[in-house]
């Protein structure tokens, strides 16, 4: 499968601060991919270097197999549309915004007003094309800076938190949209969002960020602290790790690989707690717990072994998880 | 006072005589500081929004040698110049002195680090978005100084006439340089210094008015230029 992007040993710094520190990280071709993560994580910190509007300090990215040294050149700039999560729509009409970006990416005069129609037409603004940049409600600026960025056709669209600040209707409008470009068009759209079940439900593929670095763990039962000879600690509480991984100072577990019990069980697993049941919450076609053990567990369960086990809130409950089911970054 | 009320007075008569002096020397100093500020313009803005746009060894050391040309005196560029300019002086042959093109190099070199500062602080104070934005576009180094240009045209046109008025006020350089020769280059400010020198104050005055009315017709444009905007 072509990779849009490949990144190999990336660090950005911003102060003597790593905010960014990605050793490998492939993402393919004419996929929809979600990168998840909370406010500060470094979602746009990597959008903006996937955009080459800013560099990283160290490490190599690839665009199309590609590696890129210093900056793009026309084609490979066309190749790439970038939303900002504030966008800014320069003065004049949409259409000259429009207009602005075709000319800036070399695209022939003849064949302006096609492009235009088509990326008003694929985002749903038509009707906005005459109109100030500066009378447009927010969910129409982002819709209209959407267009910009797709109109001279680009391969990958990357987009930083489309869904803030949006009301319901504009974020199923956009939602479509993305749909609608990622499998028809057969584009990669890559977009970042703090939801982590929004962008499970849209994304092809999830990539997860905490402080800077991926994770292959979904982003639940993130707990920062220090590990120390297979022990990490959290401040509250003390988890086997199998990992040894001196300067790692984040631990996530899979929910899904956390057993819950009315009672302490005897196993090999060697993380064992107890806990009060603080959340019930229906989640897709499972059930989450969350448990609170000094940390908070989020558990995954069915529908069925809720029946079965008949929980309440402010229950009793014990978690067990194999050392091994804890990854270390 | 009486002295002061009449010569105003007369000082307006002579304005609204459209006497044919006066308005060669209102003509005279507008053209020079017209072509000073554009000179100096078409030089100072691209170069100040290339500063503001990059970041380089030495960038505050350059800010801080423009801060200090933008309060150097007048007199001095023209002693600097007269010294180039005069008949001994290494780019004597090129018969400069006594010119309005000396004017005008000594106007333009007086108002460049004015405007270029002028333009770095246009490209500070617009959005920080502009610039992400224009090269997430595609826009290569030369096409993303025109379109900020563009974007931040009033705050450019602000250094403009800023620039102008500085020149068309300026009067130690255009002296020296100049050498105040009617119907050649005589411009406001050395006629106003002559006249008033030799008594002629009504006529100074009337040339102070129409300094003012320039100025205020500028500054008149530039806020219904920004009302438009907004």
């Amino acid at each position: 499968m072509t990779k849009a992007y490949q990144l190999s040993n990336i660090k950005v710094s911003y102060q003597d601060s790593l905010v960014l520190d990605i050793p490998e990280l492939s993402i393919p071709a004419g996929k929809c991919v979600a990168l998840l993560g909370e406010n500060g994580a470094g979602k746009s910190t990597l959008l903006k270097l996937l955009a080459f509007t800013s560099q990283a300090n160290q490490g190599v990215i690839s665009l199309f197999e590609h590696a890129i040294k210093s900056s793009l050149n026309t084609s490979q700039r066309q190749k790439i549309g970038f939303v900002d999560q504030h966008p800014y729509l320069l003065p004049g009409s949409v259409e000259d915004n429009l207009k602005l970006a075709l000319k800036l990416q070399g695209i022939p005069a003849d064949k302006h007003g096609q492009f235009i129609q088509q990326a008003l037409e694929q985002t749903k603004t038509a009707h906005l094309a005459q109109k100030a940049s500066n009378t447009l409600s927010g969910g129409e600026l982002k819709r209209v800076a959407i267009a910009r960025a797709i109109v001279y056709q680009p391969a990958i669209l990357l987009l930083d938190e489309p869904f803030s600040h949006l009301d319901q209707h504009h974020i199923q409008l956009l939602e479509a949209f993305i749909l609608n470009f990622s499998q028809q068009e057969n584009k990669t759209v890559i977009f970042s969002s703090h939801d982590r079940l929004q962008g499970m439900a849209m994304a092809d593929e999830i990539i997860n960020l905490v402080a800077g670095k991926t994770t292959a763990s979904p982003l639940l039962n993130v707990f920062h602290g220090t590990l120390s000879q297979h022990i990490f600690d959290t401040g509250k509480i003390q988890i086997h790790a199998t990992s040894t991984l001196a300067e790692a100072h984040h631990i996530a577990i899979n929910p899904q690989e956390i057993i819950i019990s009315a009672q302490a069980l005897q196993s090999s697993m060697r993380n064992s707690f107890s806990g009060r049941l603080i959340l019930i919450a229906e989640e897709e076609e499972t059930v989450r717990l969350t448990v609170d053990c000094g940390e908070s567990f989020h558990v995954m369960i069915s529908p069925e072994s809720l029946k079965n086990l008949n929980l309440s809130l402010g229950d009793t409950l014990f978690l067990s998880f194999k050392s091994t089911a804890v990854s270390v970054f | 006072m009486n002295y002061f009320v009449d010569s105003l007075s007369a000082a307006v008569e002579l304005i609204f005589s459209f006497d044919a002096d006066i308005y060669q020397i209102v003509f005279t100093s507008v053209l020079i500081s017209i072509t000073a500020a554009v000179i100096a313009a078409s030089i100072a803005i691209p170069a100040g929004v290339t500063m503001a746009l990059n970041h380089f060894r030495g960038k505050s050391f350059i800010q801080h040698i423009l801060n200090t040309l933008m309060a150097m005196p007048t007199v001095v560029i023209g002693l600097l110049l007269y010294g180039l300019f005069s008949r001994l002086g290494p780019l004597g042959h090129w018969g400069l002195l006594y010119t309005p093109t000396a004017i005008i190099i000594a106007e333009a070199i007086l108002i460049f680090p004015i405007m270029m500062n002028l333009s770095i602080t246009a490209v500070q104070s617009a959005d920080p978005r502009l610039v992400p934005t224009l090269t997430s576009l595609g826009a290569k180094p030369f096409p993303l100084i025109i379109n900020v240009i563009l974007t931040t045209r009033l705050a450019m046109l602000a250094a403009l006439v800023t620039g102008f008025g500085r020149a068309i006020g300026e009067v130690g350089a255009a002296m020296m340089l100049g050498g105040n020769i009617e119907g050649f280059t005589r411009t406001m400010t050395t006629a106003i210094a002559l006249e008033t020198s030799k008594g002629e104050f009504e006529l100074g005055l009337a040339l102070g008015l129409l300094l003012l009315i320039i100025a205020f017709a500028l500054n008149f444009i530039l806020s219904w230029l920004n009302s438009n905007n907004d």
